[in-house]
Order: C-alpha cells, then structure tokens, then sequence
C-alpha cells in the first residue's frame, strides 16, 4: 500500500468537500462546466498520479489514483476525471503517449469505428463528456484487427446528449478524421485485460456514490423525527439501516480487496466477483435509501438523487455484470482444480498487468 | 466501522493452508469421515476430534504451556475454512476451541487453565455452552438459573435449553444469576459457572432436531454443587465476559460456509454436465461468498489486531449477512439443477441438499437471531 494513500485521499476529500455542492453539480447537469474544479485537480497534480514520472506523472500507484476516483464519486465531482485519468492510464499501460488536458474514453466492442491508413470513420453513443475534452482515446477496427487509438476530437460532429444523472453523454462522429496515436493489433485477452482495469475505475466510482448514500441515509434517520421520535428508533427503520449497512460494508470491502489485487497482479477474477455483485449492492442502496428518504428524496432540492441517479446510469455503461458472469462461468468451467474451494483459495496470477508503478 | 481491513495471507498462511487442505484429502480418501454441510453443529465425532488434537489443530491460537501453537487469528481462520469446506465432523470439541478456550484464556484462573486447555488442546474435553433457557432465548439477561453461596462452593438450580451436543460434552460453561434480578440493572448479578456435567444432580434430556437426529439438549439442574475454583473469572461479571465471547462467535467462516460442501457440488454438477449456464447462475452465488468472505476476515484481522471493542458491530454485521446466505443456498440450486433432497440419498448433491434445507432455518437463530443482531448493527452504525 502506498505510503501516499492517506494524504492523497485526505487532501483530495478536502477539496471536494470546500468546492463541490449540490449547486454546482445541477449547474453542470444543466449544461454548464465547472473548469474551476478541473483547474485545481490539475493545479494539486491529482489529474498525473500513477502516471509515471519519466511521463511527467506525479507517482503514486493504482491504489493511490483509484482512491481518488472512489471520492469523486463520493462527491458526484461534475468533471471528467475518471474519464481523462483512465484514457491516459490506458495510453501508458500500452506504451503510448500521455496526454495534456482533457481526455475521455470508449472501450465498447461494438465494431463502430472503422481505422483506415491512419483515420478513423464511424459514429459512437454515449462518448462521456466529448463536448468538453479535447482528446478521445478508443478502440478501433483495421483491416489486421483491433486498435487502441487516441484520436484529436475536434475533428468530430459532436451531438450532445446526457445520462439518467444529466452527465454528458455525446454522440460522436468521424469521417476519415486523422488519428494521433495508434496501438499494435490487440489480441482478445489483451482487450480483455482493458476492459478489467475499466471496470476496476468505475468500481471504485460507484463505491464512492455507494458510501455517499449510506451516510445520507444514516444522517436522515437521526435527524427525521416522527411519531414524536427520530426513525432510527423504529425497528422497521433498523432493518433498512442494517441492509443499507451491510451492503455498504461489503461495497468498501470489495473495492478494497480489488485495489489490492490490482497491486499484486491478481485481479483475474476479483473484479469480476465485485461487479457481478455491485448489481445487487446498487440495487439494494438505491431502493432502501429512497424508501427511507421517502417523499423528501425523491425532490429535486434533495440531493440524494445525485447519487442514486449516478448509480442507475453508471451500472449501464461499459461492460456489465453479465460479461462477468459468462467470465466467471467460462472460468469455472476451465479450471483444473477439483474443488471450487481450491479454486478460490489458490492464487490465481494472471499475466503481468501493470507496469505502471510510481 | 463499515471499512475493514483487507488481508492478503503470507507465503507461510498459504503453505498452511496447503498442508492442512492435504492431510483433510487424505483422510477423506481413507473414509475417516463423510462430508457433511453444517458439519459443525452436526458432525460430531470424538475419533476425529481426537486426530486433528493430535495434529496440534486444537487451540492453534494459544500459548504452548496450554499445548496451544501460538500462532495467529489468521492461521486459525485459514484452519476453519479448510474444515468447513470439506464437511469435516468438527462438532464435537468446536465450542471449547471457539470460545471455552478464548475465554479461559481471558478470564480464567491459571489452575483453570492449567486443567481444562491441555485436554481441549488433545480433542478429549468438550464444553456445551448453556446460555438459553426455556423463558430467556434472545433476552439473554432475563435467565433465571440461580447459584446460592454454599461453603465451598455454589449450590446451582435451575434449566438450561437448546444446548448444542451437551450429552456429548464433559463441561458447560453456565450463566447463572449469583444475585436477585434487578429491573434497573438486569445485567448485573449474572456470573459465568464451568459444571461438569457427570455431577450429581445433573439431568441432560434429548431434544431431536426436525431431521430426528440429536443435537439440542434440555440441561436440568437439582441441587448440582460447584466448587469455588469453578467460577470463571468474577462473581457478577459474567455479562460482560459473555459479551466479549460474541466477536469470537458471531464473525467466523461458519457463518459463511455451512452450506459450502453443497456450493461445491453444485459447481462440480453444472461442470459434469457441461452446462454453461447453469455456471453463469451460480457465478452469482461465487460472487457473493467472496465478498461475504472478504468482511469476515476484515473482523478476523481486527480481532488480531485486539481491537476487541471495535469487533462487536461488524461482527454482529457478518454474521447477519452471513447466515442469510448460508441459508439462500440450497434455494438457489435447486432452481438451478433438479436435485432430490434426502438425508439417504446416494446422490452427494441431494444428500447435501437434504442437509442444507433441514438445516438452515437454524443458521439466523442460533448464536444471536438476525432480529437481535440487526438491533445492535443499527444502534452501533447510527452512534457513529
């Protein structure tokens, strides 16, 4: 574990509790930008860390980056930094150029854009906030294969459009638009180990959102009083509380195991058992934490909705959890071990993962 | 209180737990046991407790002047693990291990000590834990049993229930109220009584589980005299003492793996008959226990770590979240395969499914109900 860990999350926590209120994350999902917030992410060099130094990073490890992407979910931060922070982390991973300022990124594996001599053709949805970032990094079909490409934005039609929670969601167009960096023919295990690390981000966004919730929840049921006492007091409520807690718990323990099979190159299967499960664990927060909200959760002046909205649309993109299960079901189905327990129990390294180290 | 640490287990854990996992293959392939889901609660064989005594697997976790290994929470967690997911008969010395020991350890004298540890430690002594009684089961404090001060010693009358494999255990380590029961503060006047068992005046009376089979007792007292060097630890402590037993009790991976052996088989089935489906199913079920599993050995490693304070709530947590999975097991899998559920069957599948059914409606009672438990997570998670 990173020795930074704690500073990391502590300064980051701070300027996100000082500059991020419900205000601004409605200003944004009505169509604003908050450049400000961008500014200083960048100005305490948390946009480079596990990037690493000889790229101008600011070091730290996976850990590190994947702690401040939980906390950006925590606070529903109206800005593209999951996005810009893995577009580049996939650039390094694959040895190619880091990039300056705003990026976003699109794993799909739906063959929309076609590569040809160095440009790229086709039409994408839901590109995350397109309108706002200056470079797109993507995958893309030649005539040998699969490419990661990274691609100058500016040279796209961009028709804006949002997500349940009104982030940017635009659709995207090229036509024999010019590429600035492309990636050898990537084989499927290759895209396969992208696609982890993609989900191993949004994971530790929607913890954030996850934990966020439960402290609101929590917070509500001591402040709403009813029946001459704070709900908490009803046995009723408890039950919520306890469901909300225990998938809480669990949410945290997850990220926290995946982060840490990220570091030691054995997140084969932990992220696919953390996924599948946050399926469950986002439907049970949603659910329980508007029930116990009840009427004054479901306003708009509430800002629960910030978070569950969030979780609703960010379970849908990427990859979902039925991916993981036909991973998780193929890898039952493939493994020598004649036990399950010996297959869970037996450090299961894949092939070496990240040489992003800081 | 809701962020646990991970553990990521050493070269030697791991090694241990390879060590273990193949002396447990071997004696399944010598027919030294069946496996059993919940096997530790139904699987009580003294031959067997006797043989992993002889391994020094008994009380892994305290010091070698008992005969204990001195090795850590983790080590032992690891051993558990192994047990339970294989079925192993464990029953038989499973609570002086789990918490006779710990608490002799804690609160006992040292000629309490000296005695009881080096016979658990062999496998040869076994303890019943007699809390319930037939008017006290979730209000603990309400209990009744009562010991009068006597020359000597304590004359003890009264009624246990619900007692796991008494009339197989030489000892019960028995709360029992040593002073009147007062309204204002229930809790006080209750201390914590080791009875033998074989004593005068003690009368242990089957009570068959819905399969038939006997594992729960009615323990009756008439008159039973306990010496004074059988008190453990002080005179009306004996709440508190309890209290600090329930980590150690409540978060364990038997609150996750009772099912397990039917969870494998399961597994095993679906890849017999090539049925990739079925698979992407109980990927579902693997997924679950994996995290369930993560927060139990978060409590485990807090508990090494002797943060004993801290353990209570998450480990009321687990043990909720725990048993309710156990529980939802054989549900799952027979949506997922057709099975035939009978304790006789031939079928390994259907006898587990058999076992795991009868058994489960216990997981969410015994050792504090989900009802209880659910009142001390949400009382501990709003005080934060």
């Amino acid at each position: 574990m990173s020795e930074m860990k704690d500073m990391i999350t502590e300064v980051v926590e701070r300027m996100l509790k000082e500059n991020v209120d419900k205000d601004l994350v409605d200003t944004v999902e009505q169509g604003d930008w908050a450049p400000a917030l961008w500014e200083l992410f960048e100005e305490n060099g948390m946009t480079v860390v596990a990037v690493t130094e000889e790229n101008g990073g600011a070091g730290g490890d996976i850990e590190d980056l994947l702690n401040i992407v939980r906390l950006t979910g925590k606070y529903a931060a109206p800005i593209p930094f999951i996005e810009t922070t893995f577009a580049n982390y996939l650039l390094e991973y694959l040895n190619l150029q880091i990039l300056e300022g705003l990026a976003t990124y699109r794993l799909s594996t739906n063959q929309v854009f076609t590569l040809e001599n160095g440009t790229l053709t086709g039409e994408a949805h839901h590109i995350p906030w397109a309108r706002h970032v200056k470079h797109l990094v993507t995958l893309a079909y030649s005539s040998e294969g699969t490419h990661l490409v990274e691609i100058d934005l500016s040279q796209a039609d961009i028709k804006q459009g949002t997500n349940l929670a009104g982030e940017p969601r635009d659709t995207v167009t090229f036509q024999h638009a010019l590429v600035s960096q492309t990636s050898s023919v990537l084989s499927p295990d290759e895209i396969h180990k992208l696609t982890t690390l993609c989900t191993a981000f949004q994971l530790a966004l929607m913890t954030g959102a996850i934990d966020k919730i439960n402290d609101l929840t929590i917070q509500f049921t001591k402040e709403r009083e009813q029946f001459g006492r704070p709900i908490h007091r009803f046995q009723l409520v408890q039950q919520h509380i306890v469901h909300l807690a225990g998938e809480t718990a669990l949410a945290l323990a997850a990220f926290n195991n995946v982060t840490e099979a990220l570091l030691t190159n054995n997140e084969n299967s932990e992220v696919a058992y953390a996924r599948i499960r946050f399926e469950e664990i986002i439907q049970a927060v949603t659910t329980i934490s508007h029930q116990v909200h009840a009427a004054i959760g479901t306003t708009h002046e509430h800002s629960l909705h910030q978070f569950t909205r969030r979780l609703w649309a960010w379970r849908d993109e990427g990859v979902n959890s039925s991916y993981w299960t036909n991973i998780v079901a193929l890898q039952l189905m493939e493994n020598s071990e004649d036990s399950l327990w010996a297959y869970l129990t037996t450090s299961n390294s894949s092939s070496p993962l990240l040489k992003v180290e800081g | 209180m809701l962020h646990l640490p991970t553990v990521q287990f050493t070269e030697e854990q791991e090694q241990f737990r390879v060590e273990v996992r193949a002396f447990l293959q071997d004696e399944l392939a010598k027919g030294t046991f069946t496996p059993k889901c919940d096997s530790w609660l139904s699987g009580d064989d003294p031959e067997f407790s006797r043989l992993i005594g002889q391994q020094g697997w008994i009380g892994l976790t305290w010091p070698k002047k008992y005969g204990g290994q001195e090795r850590s929470t983790i080590d032992r967690y690891i051993l558990t693990e192994e047990f339970l997911a294989v079925g192993a008969p464990v029953a038989a010395h499973w609570f002086a291990d789990r918490q006779t020991g710990p608490l002799l350890l804690r609160y006992g004298s040292e000629e309490q000590r000296e005695f009881f540890l080096p016979q658990i430690v062999k496998g040869e002594c076994y303890f019943g834990i007699g809390l319930s009684e037939p008017n006290s089961g979730s209000d603990l404090a309400s209990v009744t049993t009562r010991a009068e001060k006597v020359e000597g010693g304590w004359i003890v009358n009264g009624q246990k229930i619900w007692t796991s494999n008494a009339h197989l255990c030489h000892y019960m380590v028995t709360l029992v109220r040593t002073s009147p029961f007062d309204g204002k503060n229930k809790h006080a006047g209750l201390s914590q009584l080791i009875i033998d068992l074989q004593a005068q005046g003690v009368t242990i009376v089957p009570i068959k589980y819905l399969t038939g089979e006997h594992h729960y007792n009615e323990v009756f007292f008439d008159n039973v005299f306990v010496p004074d060097n059988m008190v453990v630890g002080e005179i009306g402590n004996g709440w508190a003492q309890g209290l600090a037993e329930l980590a150690f009790e409540r978060s364990g991976p038997e609150r996750i793996l009772s099912t397990f052996p039917l969870i494998d088989e399961l597994i095993q089935e679906l890849k017999r008959q090539n049925n990739s489906q079925g698979l992407t199913q109980a990927s579902k079920i693997v997924a679950r226990l994996w995290s369930l599993r993560n927060l139990s050995i978060g409590v485990a490693q807090l508990l090494e770590s002797g943060n004993s304070e801290d353990v209570s709530i998450p480990a009321a947590l687990v043990k909720a979240l725990g048993t309710k999975f156990e529980q939802s097991i054989p549900e799952i899998t027979r949506l997922i395969i057709q099975t035939y559920p009978s304790l006789d069957a031939d079928r390994k599948i259907d006898r587990f499914m058999a076992q795991s059914i009868l058994h489960a409606p216990g997981f969410t009672i015994r050792g504090g109900t989900s009802e209880v438990l659910y009142g001390v997570v949400a009382k501990g998670v709003v005080a934060q």
